[in-house]
């Protein structure tokens, strides 16, 4: 019984710490998403001023791809640690796409947006030290999406 | 000693080792989920606050207000949390970063009692034209 006790200690160790890095990977992911939607929501209220002003419609102005990466590895920018790239190459990796008109569909999802819309969408290269060890797996990717709509 | 009177000690012996392993596991797992929950909680709460810094035209009382309550709502003592708004005022599309950090007890029987920081930032663009 004792063997089988101190047998049994490794055992559970392993899954406690990897329990706690999969939590640990899901904030992360979480964090990012945050992230993500910042960028979106800062780069669609960048709207096009002029267009504004004169017939009063909503059209996400001509930088707001790059507001959207810009911001996104601003944010990202608190989880560097944790991340296997720069928030910049991330940022600048993201399939970022800016729907000017009302009605358009999105050919990654199929979606129909409502408004005038910014959506990215990226690839999140966590790092994770224990499951390298345990699974070989020193990199989990996680896949982030986000969009807003002007209104 | 008797057969019976050695079986019972081991058994005592062994139920002794397992609680010391299995409590501090089953403690970890809590308090590190309570952790990452408060954490999640407060990150949105700064992205919230930077928004609403952004488009207010940096700090002031109405951001500070919405981040106390926000924070509040997620179980943190917004007395306790340190902020920083920055710049304190912000013109149109120039950035606004607002920092949050608190200090959370992680306490694991029989392993450790610490200081955990939370730290969360978010950067949005100023939206008022001056």
């Amino acid at each position: 019984m004792t063997l089988t006790t101190v047998l049994l200690l490794p055992l559970i160790l392993t899954i406690l710490v990897g329990v706690l890095e999969l939590g640990a990977v899901r904030i992360v992911a979480e964090r990012a998403r945050i992230a993500a939607d910042i960028a979106t929501v800062t780069a669609v209220n960048d709207q096009d001023v002029d267009e504004l002003a004169r017939s009063g419609a909503l059209r996400p102005s001509s930088d707001a791809e790059r507001v959207a990466r810009e911001h996104f590895a601003l944010n990202l920018s608190v989880l560097s640690a944790s991340l296997d790239a720069t928030p910049e190459a991330i940022a600048e990796a993201a399939d970022v796409v800016v729907f000017a008109q009302a009605g358009q569909v999105d050919p990654r999802t199929g979606d129909a947006y409502a408004g005038p819309t910014v959506r990215l969408a990226a690839e999140l290269p966590i790092r994770t030290p224990f499951f390298a060890a345990l699974l070989a797996r020193p990199v989990t990717v996680v896949q982030l999406r986000s969009a807003s709509s002007a209104r | 000693m008797t057969r019976g009177a050695s079986d019972a000690g081991t058994a005592t012996l062994e139920t002794t080792l397992m609680i010391v392993v299995l409590l501090p596991v089953l403690f970890a797992i809590l308090e590190f989920g309570d952790a990452y929950h408060r954490w999640l909680a407060q990150d949105a709460a700064t992205a919230h606050a930077a928004r609403f810094a952004a488009e207010v035209g940096g700090d002031s009382p109405e951001v500070r207000a919405l981040l106390s309550e926000a924070l509040r709502d997620s179980g943190i003592d917004p007395t306790r949390a340190e902020v920083e708004i920055d710049p304190p005022r912000v013109g149109w599309r120039e950035p606004i970063r607002v920092s949050v950090r608190t200090d959370l007890v992680v306490a694991i029987p029989f392993a450790l009692t610490t200081v955990l920081p939370l730290r969360s930032s978010a950067v949005a663009r100023g939206e008022l034209a001056r």
